[in-house]
């Protein structure tokens, strides 16, 4: 019985045996086809080393004006830039590399070290110095968290008494800040532990000590330079610093074009508007790593960088600066004539360009500061600000009405008020009698133009007594008329950012009387500009743009390169009116300038250039807290010359200046039109005479001089990038 | 006319194979501990390696003294100790006794001494007990028939699932499959019958394609239902071993691994030969510092050695008259064997990366005095075997 249980085993047992003969013959297969078939690869494999490449920042492009004299330029400053190796860092040995970096350079002076450096910085020393004890202290529980929370806890732990034993002066406050910096690079990403005030000593002493300081280089870095200072800095926009780097709110979009963390890309204006353009191509460096993520051998160039391309200007530098010298002069001369009245009137907008092309000459915004008593150039506001506009708009309410065919070519209308029952008479400024539609614009008739807006509401009229038939619908036709002239929608302005306006809500027939005479909606000074270049321009709305041209980067100073890409003028649309109404708009317009009783002539009648515009003026409201404070008034000045040929329109916005009786009235609208005027038709006489007058008064003559130090230095060093 | 030859010698082939393996042992550690990481700085892993192998040696001797029958009498309390042991793991009890390392629960820390797995010495316990088990049972029934046998099955089933739940738990995969290559191999040489064996492995299979289906229908669903059941890090496991390439994480090691066994071609870069960084060299991943370092000659050596092992270990099972003898040696045999060819086998991309000694190889003290005793039990069997001159 035994033997008979027992005789499956043997055979089962060789069973098992077969399993593991055939196991072991499959390991030896196959550790010969790893050996000996794919074994040379293997090694090929192991011989092979890691390339990783670093991108270095060019320069960026530059900008110049219309008759390239350069406005923004680089400005080359010694720096010290950190690049951690691939993988990073660790801590301890960022606080080495710091302490034989503070040997050479000095963050800043010990005062304002203590005040840089936090007592989170502070612990984090501490914690560097003590790790072991600050370990001990975590409690069993502790040691269950991750390890971010554990290290928290740590620093938490430290004490004050613990920061007391270590003596913080200047030099170990230096080291703490040099590290702190260093903390903030991303491997294989140069960043720039210090840039400002690096000084001669400082930078050489890193340069011959580089051997001993791994992933720090003593190198050149780029600063913004507004040749001009504030002139046109608003629309130049600014750039991020490069501890600001990439706006991380659209981090994946810069990091997918190429972009390392740190770099500094346009965060405003036009340097944002053409980030790509400005920014250049980086120089890309490889290096060669063994296995373990030592380098071998030298860096090589594998792609040559190439600084950003140039940008070159609509705008005439020389006009911008005498603009804005004009409105700073003429809202000064305003608030200082009538100070109390005056006190809510803070800023005078203008803006100039060319009609036919859209060609933006000048934009420039003065901002008065009441408490530093001081006059700002914030330009910024012409794009941004919305305001009432007033009678200027009257030219495209008359076309509307003529276009609409609620009026005909000629027809006359009585200016006399319009009583509606229970509402306030709505009248001219004064009566004007019996108007046809030229003559209505030239005197800046309001019934004129409150009759059409009825009509257009379908809203029958009759003295005293209620509206009837009012369709609210229709202000929306009226507003569509508007819009063909680029009131109430966007300019197309090459820049990140545009104020639209407001449109009021309320669609009563009240309003829409309003809004015929630019009391409704707001629009800001750009958008008006567009709308009398459009007039100009025979009913061709162009876009207003700032970039003419890009240019190739060269590497002489002040030298334009190829034309990389031309702008062309670009028309909007054609309002869809017939010419020969426009050209009565036109003429309304001249009037207004050169004719007796025309609301502009006072000021333009003798103007050689004769130009055709608008004035206009509306009223304004200022609220504090909800409640009415004071009346003021928004004057406003439309217009462009000569008016057979228009090269120049613009518009003037000086919201809010204070009501006061005609006598010693500042009209600050018409004096900064027509010296606007005058001065682009003078500039225009001289460069006929002298040529372009290339030697223009700089901003900051010290930071010229500075420049001019340096000159030699970054050619050398653009030569080696272009 | 069968006269009885009480033979009481000794194995001397097998005794020479482990020393044979254990010199191997100590010079592959011996050449792998300059390349370590400096976390091991001052440790000095040829002596203890040494140290264990004396203590596993002397372990054999005290064996030996013992008749391999009495384990009988003593299985219950040894299965008793080692499944408490597992139980303390599990439930972390006393926690300052506990050691956690890669996520994995598997260590109790003995002060002064280091570290022991508890998991190691339970593939020994079990082997005994389910050879007792068997043998038990086929003294009860002499007679095979579907039910007894599925009763066995049951019995050795009952006895097998809670250390290997608790190990796969812990987790450790690897530790579980040698528990199951133990308890298949020994399933095969229980007598149940090969209709039942066959059944069991169609259910298997069909279970595997099922999840093999399921896997090419549906990923997320299989991963949700691997985490669910505790076995999410197997999914990746196979990845890496599929994929290395793409799946950095896990197939990271087997790209090291297979670059190192690749690049010692035929005869091997030579002692210190070590160009490629590898991550528990001295452990697991022994066997691509051989590689490496002999080539193909050194590691069909190592190979063979175990070959030898394990063919020493089935004439003796052959040999050995007693059945509980016999299944003894069947289960050491499971055991070797899938870890032999697990260990190897990941390295060299046949098998899924997984954590698992190479025996008498790989430092460690808990696995090396593991098969030391394994060992002793086989040399005892061996000895303790009375040949029939005329079997």
């Amino acid at each position: 019985m035994e033997k008979k249980k027992k005789s499956s085993l043997p055979f089962r047992l060789n069973i098992l045996f077969i399993v593991v003969f055939g196991l072991f013959c499959l390991l030896i297969l196959q550790l010969g086809v790893v050996q000996i078939l794919n074994g040379e690869e293997a090694q090929e494999e192991i011989n092979k080393t890691v390339n990783t490449t670093t991108k270095l920042s060019v320069p960026r492009g530059k900008m110049f004006d219309r008759y390239g004299r350069i406005i923004l330029d680089n400005e080359p400053v010694s720096a010290i830039t950190y690049t951690p190796p691939k993988g990073g860092d660790t801590a301890k040995e960022r606080l080495d590399l710091a302490e034989k970096l503070a040997e050479y350079i000095t963050m800043d002076k010990t005062e304002v070290l203590k005040e840089v450096v936090t007592s989170r910085d502070r612990k984090e020393y501490w914690y560097l110095l003590n790790a072991d004890e600050a370990a001990s202290r975590l409690t069993a529980k502790d040691k269950e968290k991750s390890n971010a929370e554990q290290y928290q806890i740590m620093l938490d732990k430290i004490t004050q008494q613990d920061l007391d034993t270590i003596n913080w002066t200047g030099s170990r406050l230096n080291i703490i800040a040099i590290k702190k910096e260093l903390d903030k690079a991303y491997e294989l990403s140069p960043y720039v532990v210090k840039k400002e005030n690096v000084t001669d000593e400082e930078f050489a002493k890193v340069a011959a000590h580089l051997y001993e300081l791994p992933g720090i280089d003593a190198t050149k870095d780029w600063d913004r330079l507004n040749v001009y200072g504030n002139t046109f800095g608003s629309f130049i926009g600014g750039i991020t610093s490069s501890e600001e780097g990439i706006p991380s709110e659209n981090r994946d979009f810069y990091l997918t074009r190429g972009y390392s963390r740190n770099d500094r890309v346009g965060e405003s204006g036009l340097e944002q508007q053409y980030e790509s353009i400005l920014r250049g191509t980086k120089e890309e460096i490889q290096y060669t790593t063994d296995k373990s993520g030592n380098i071998v051998g030298t860096a090589e160039t594998v792609k040559d960088g190439k600084r950003g391309s140039d940008l070159v200007l609509t705008v005439d530098i020389e006009f911008q600066q005498a603009v804005d010298q004009i409105v700073k002069e003429e809202l000064e001369t305003a608030i200082k004539k009538n100070p109390e009245t005056n006190k809510y009137l803070t800023d005078a907008l203008v803006a100039v360009m060319n009609p036919k092309t859209g060609e933006v000459l000048a934009l420039s915004g003065i901002r008065y500061d009441r408490d530093e008593d001081q006059y700002n150039d914030e330009s910024f506001r012409v794009i941004f600000d919305a305001n009432r506009p007033g009678s200027a708009v009257k030219g495209a309410s008359v076309l509307s009405g003529l276009q609409s065919g609620v009026i005909k070519p000629g027809e006359t209308i009585e200016d006399k008020c319009i009583r509606i029952a229970a509402t306030q008479p709505k009248c001219s400024w004064k009566n004007l009698g019996v108007l046809n539609d030229i003559d209505a614009l030239k005197r800046s008739s309001n019934v004129y133009m409150f009759q059409i807006a009825m009509r257009i509401g379908e809203a029958i009229y009759r003295p005293e007594k209620s509206l009837v038939g009012y369709d609210p619908s229709n202000f929306q036709k009226m507003r569509n008329y508007f819009s063909q002239f680029g009131l109430g929608v966007e300019t197309g302005i090459d820049l990140p950012y545009e104020e639209n306006g407001f449109k009021g809500s309320n669609l009563n027939a009240g309003f829409l009387m309003d809004f015929a005479i630019g009391q409704y909606d707001t629009y800001t000074t750009l958008q008006l500009a567009q709308y009398v270049s459009t007039i100009a321009n025979d009913g061709y709305r162009v876009k207003p743009y700032l970039v003419k041209q890009i240019r190739q980067p060269v590497a002489a100073k002040n030298d334009l390169g190829q034309v990389q890409k031309a702008y062309n003028p670009e028309v909007l649309n054609k309002i869809v009116m017939n010419d020969s109404y426009l050209s009565r708009v036109q003429e309304g317009f001249r009037r207004v300038m050169q004719e007796p009783q025309g609301t502009g002539q006072a000021y333009f009648g003798d103007a050689p250039y004769k130009p055709a515009g608008k004035t206009g003026t509306a009223q304004n409201e200022i609220y504090e807290d909800g409640k009415l404070i004071a009346e003021t008034e928004n004057l406003t000045l439309v217009g462009y010359a000569p008016y057979d040929n228009p090269e120049v329109a613009f518009a003037v916005m000086v919201p809010n200046t204070g009501i006061v009786s005609s006598g010693t009235k500042y009209p600050i609208n018409h004096m900064i039109g027509r010296r606007v005027l005058d001065k682009y038709f003078e500039l225009k006489k001289q460069r006929g005479l002298n040529g372009i007058n290339t030697n223009l008064e700089k901003d900051n003559k010290e930071e010229i001089l500075r420049k001019e130090d340096v000159i030699v230095e970054e050619n050398m060093n653009e030569q080696e990038i272009d | 006319m069968s006269s009885k030859n009480q033979n009481t010698n000794i194995d001397y082939s097998l005794i020479l194979i482990i020393i044979l393996l254990g010199i191997a042992s100590c010079f592959a550690i011996y050449t792998v501990q300059p390349f370590l990481p400096s976390i091991y700085d001052g440790q000095n892993f040829v002596l203890k390696q040494l140290i264990w192998y004396i203590i596993g040696s002397m372990l054999i001797a005290v064996l030996l003294l013992f008749d391999y029958d009495r384990f009988r009498q003593v299985v219950w309390f040894l299965y008793g100790i080692g499944i408490i042991a597992l139980l303390m793991l599990f439930f972390n009890v006393p926690a300052f006794l506990i050691n956690e390392a890669n996520g994995a629960r598997s260590w109790f820390i003995v002060p002064g001494f280091g570290t022991i797995q508890p998991a190691e010495f339970m593939k020994i316990i079990l082997i005994i007990t389910l050879a007792h088990i068997m043998v038990s049972h086929n003294e009860k029934f002499k007679v095979h028939t579907n039910k007894t046998d599925i009763w066995l099955l049951l019995k050795i089933v009952m006895v097998a699932l809670p250390p290997m739940g608790l190990i796969a738990v812990q987790p450790d995969l690897g530790g579980f499959l040698v528990l199951s290559a133990i308890v298949m191999s020994m399933i095969l040489v229980s007598g149940i019958r090969w209709r039942i064996l066959f059944s069991i492995v169609g259910i298997l299979g069909v279970v595997t394609t099922i999840f093999v289906i399921m896997f090419l229908i549906d990923p997320t669903l299989t991963k949700n239902f691997l985490d669910k059941v505790g076995f999410g890090h197997v999914e990746s496991r196979f990845y890496g071993w599929l994929y290395p390439e793409t799946y950095g994480d896990s197939g990271y090691q087997l790209i090291r691994a297979m670059l190192a066994i690749g690049s010692g071609q035929l005869t091997g870069k030579g002692l210190g030969g070590l160009e490629v960084y590898i991550p528990e060299r001295h452990t697991d991943m022994i066997f691509s510092a051989i590689a490496e370092q002999f080539g193909f000659v050194g590691a069909s050596f190592i190979i063979t050695l175990f070959f030898l092992l394990i063919y020493r270990l089935i004439h003796i099972g052959l040999q050995s008259n007693d059945l509980f003898g016999s299944y003894l040696v069947t289960g050491m045999i499971g055991m070797f064997t899938f870890q032999i060819f697990q260990n190897i086998g990941m390295s060299i991309q046949l098998l899924p990366i997984t954590g698992l000694p190479l025996p008498f190889i790989s430092y460690g003290g808990s696995s090396t005095l593991t098969y030391l005793i394994a060992i002793g039990i086989v040399l005892n069997i061996h000895y303790r075997t009375k040949e029939y001159m005329f079997d």
